[in-house]
């Protein structure tokens, strides 16, 4: 999952990056609104981690922007400011969660994993998607009960197919949620990770639209594809 | 209208107003209450007398050719006591002759002698008593009543503006600090009213003031602890070989914090140390030696030197020292790499001159307006966990405190003229 952090301290961002990589996050980091202003625009980021003090422009103002431009990525507000006025400020301009710094990284990781899932259209972290069961909050995954061990990219492509809901993903789109904008990506580097996947999972599980992309295989041919 | 010349108006008026209304009032009400306790005296005193008559023999009155008692004369009051055939056996002395002869029983009214009296007769064993007061003693009874019970009342009206500003200052929240109005306010109380007022607004701006202060502190506390604060978290998380970049990214969020707490501090004392009397004997040399002895790449500061002689300066050395070294700290901050500072010093008689010239990252047109505001971050002095956002606010309080001057140039090319003068120890005595 891609997340876009906007946070002008650097020792707070640096702390901030290295936490949500270690969950697994895939991060990109922006210290000003102008820089985040382009990076949204090229990125499809999964979900953006704004602190509102940033040195060229006010951070509800970068969010009401987005807005304003139709953006419906999930946004979760960092803040020290804690009075309610400056938290219901911040949800009103379209804030979806809000923390208050310090906080701690258990928390800022739970949230986004809890926003991530609600913008998926699901209550619970737990997914099934035929016989294979997924748990995106300890990024676990089972097939017919059996324990499946992944890589944190697999992971995150399967979580990134599982929240499209069977809608189609172009290969960009893939890269940014696995690499974000600094890594160098070997063109065949997806292709692999999908390998890897219909490997352990099963076939059925990721379909290729061709010409377009790859989008979550029908649970019913994963049960008759079976591990092979 | 003064407050005085309202109270002697109004309780003028209201003594004439209640004087013309003491009529009505008293035939209305209080006169018939009075009338109702007189008459029944008047008639107990007649009955009185009565039971007296009645203890002398029948046959004393037949041969009295005289009246045979006698009573002296007081004012106001009378009585008569007359037999049946009409001779009159006692009266009060004066000049009632037949004037209190009564046919029948009963209360009446009459004119003696220009003046009214009440009258009562009473008949017993067919010897008419009669006894009368004058109506005028009344009146005075009633007329005494009214005043006693008036002038409290003058009073309060009279003193009711101030009644109007305590009881608005009761209802006040203590917390509200809007002015305080008094509809019609008398020409004592308007000074009151105005000085009130001043105070409450100045009140209200120095408590608004304290208020953003202290809001903008915790937010930049929180920043330093939540870098602390994450680091820990990380170094507890990450794999052996990085657990040192953590705790040592950690150690710099404390020496942020900590520089932070220190410039709050020292804001706090200057604030505190109103009488500001404390000036040791300090001299220009003296604080420019401390100041480059607590700065960190103090080897990038370039002395521009003069001939002129050490001069006492009439500032505390611990914080002319500071001021110094914020500003020194402040070119170094905003200078890349190895670029000097140069740090010219002035001595006047009046005065002594720091000069602190850098080539840093200030724009050559910008506005230095915001460079002594609280928690206002430029360029290298933002984000990098550099600046605590009060070090020139704290210069620019240290200077104002003890009469000093304080100015910002930007240089063509970029760069910043930070001008510090503070007075000198002879010209601030004289």
């Amino acid at each position: 999952m891609h997340v876009l952090l906007i946070e002008d301290d650097e020792l707070v961002g640096s702390g901030i990056r290295t936490g949500l990589e270690l969950a697994g996050f895939t991060v990109d980091w922006f210290t000003r609104a102008a820089d985040a202003r382009v990076a949204l625009a090229n990125l499809d980021s999964d979900i953006v981690v704004l602190d509102l003090g940033l040195p060229d422009a006010d951070g509800l103002t970068l969010l009401r922007e987005w807005r304003a431009q139709g953006l419906i990525v999930p946004v979760l507000v960092l803040t020290a400011r804690d009075a309610v006025a400056d938290r219901v400020a911040g949800l009103q301009v379209g804030a979806d969660d809000y923390l208050l710094k310090p906080f701690d990284l258990d928390e800022l990781t739970a949230r986004l994993q809890a926003l991530l899932r609600r913008a998926a259209g699901r209550a619970r972290p737990l997914i099934e998607h035929g016989p294979v069961c997924i748990d995106s909050s300890s990024r676990r995954v089972w097939r017919d009960g059996l324990e499946v061990g992944l890589t944190r990219r697999e992971f995150a492509l399967l979580q990134k197919l599982l929240n499209a809901r069977g809608g189609i993903l172009d290969i960009e789109q893939i890269k940014d949620s696995l690499y974000g904008l600094d890594t160098e990506v070997e063109s065949n580097a997806i292709n692999v990770h999908i390998y890897h996947l219909r490997r352990k999972l099963g076939t059925g599980l990721i379909r290729t639209v061709r010409g377009l992309g790859y989008r979550l295989g029908d649970p019913r041919d994963l049960d008759s594809g079976g591990l092979k | 209208m003064s407050l005085r010349r309202r109270l002697l108006l109004t309780l003028g008026l209201s003594f004439c107003v209640l004087w013309a209304l003491a009529a009505a009032w008293l035939y209305s009400n209080l006169h018939d209450q009075m009338r109702q306790t007189l008459d029944q005296r008047l008639a107990a005193s007649a009955r009185m007398v009565a039971g007296l008559v009645a203890q002398l023999p029948e046959d004393a009155w037949a041969q009295a050719a005289e009246p045979m008692l006698s009573i002296p004369q007081s004012s106001g009051v009378a009585c008569q006591i007359s037999s049946p055939a009409g001779e009159v056996l006692m009266r009060t002395q004066g000049d009632f002759a037949g004037q209190l002869d009564a046919p029948v029983a009963g209360f009446v009214n009459r004119n003696i002698d220009g003046q009214h009296w009440r009258v009562f007769t009473y008949i017993q064993n067919g010897l008419h008593i009669t006894t009368a007061d004058r109506l005028a003693e009344r009146v005075m009874l009633q007329r005494n009543v009214i005043v006693v019970a008036a002038l409290p009342f003058g009073i309060r009206r009279g003193l009711r503006p101030l009644e109007h500003l305590r009881s608005e200052l009761a209802r006040r929240d203590p917390e509200t600090l809007t002015p305080v109005t008094i509809v019609d306010a008398p020409a004592e109380l308007e000074p009151v009213v105005d000085t009130l007022n001043r105070l409450l607004v100045l009140t209200r701006e120095a408590l608004r003031r304290e208020q953003r202060f202290t809001s903008d502190a915790a937010h930049e506390l929180r920043t330093p602890l939540t870098a602390i604060k994450t680091h820990v978290q990380l170094a507890l998380r990450v794999p052996a070989d990085q657990t040192h970049e953590a705790m040592s990214r950690a150690e710099a969020g404390i020496a942020r914090l900590q520089r932070t707490l220190d410039q709050l501090l020292m804001l706090a004392r200057l604030e505190v140390d109103q009488a500001g009397n404390n000036r040791a004997q300090v001299n220009s040399t003296s604080i420019v030696e401390t100041a480059l002895a607590d700065l960190e790449n103090r080897e990038r500061v370039v002395m521009v030197e003069h001939d002129s002689e050490s001069v006492a300066v009439g500032v505390p050395h611990e914080l002319a020292a500071a001021a110094l070294r914020n500003l020194l700290e402040n070119a170094l901050r905003h200078t890349h790499g190895d670029e000097p500072v140069a740090l010219e010093v002035q001595a006047g008689l009046r005065e002594v001159v720091f000069t602190i010239r850098d080539r840093g990252d200030w724009p050559a047109e910008q506005s230095t307006h915001n460079l002594t505001q609280r928690f206002w971050r430029h360029g290298r002095g933002q984000g990098n966990g550099q600046g605590s956002g009060l070090g020139l606010a704290i210069v620019a309080t240290i200077t104002e405190r003890y009469g000093g001057a304080l100015e910002f140039t930007a240089r063509d090319g970029g760069g910043l003229v930070a001008r510090l003068s503070l007075p000198a120890k002879d010209h601030n005595a004289r």
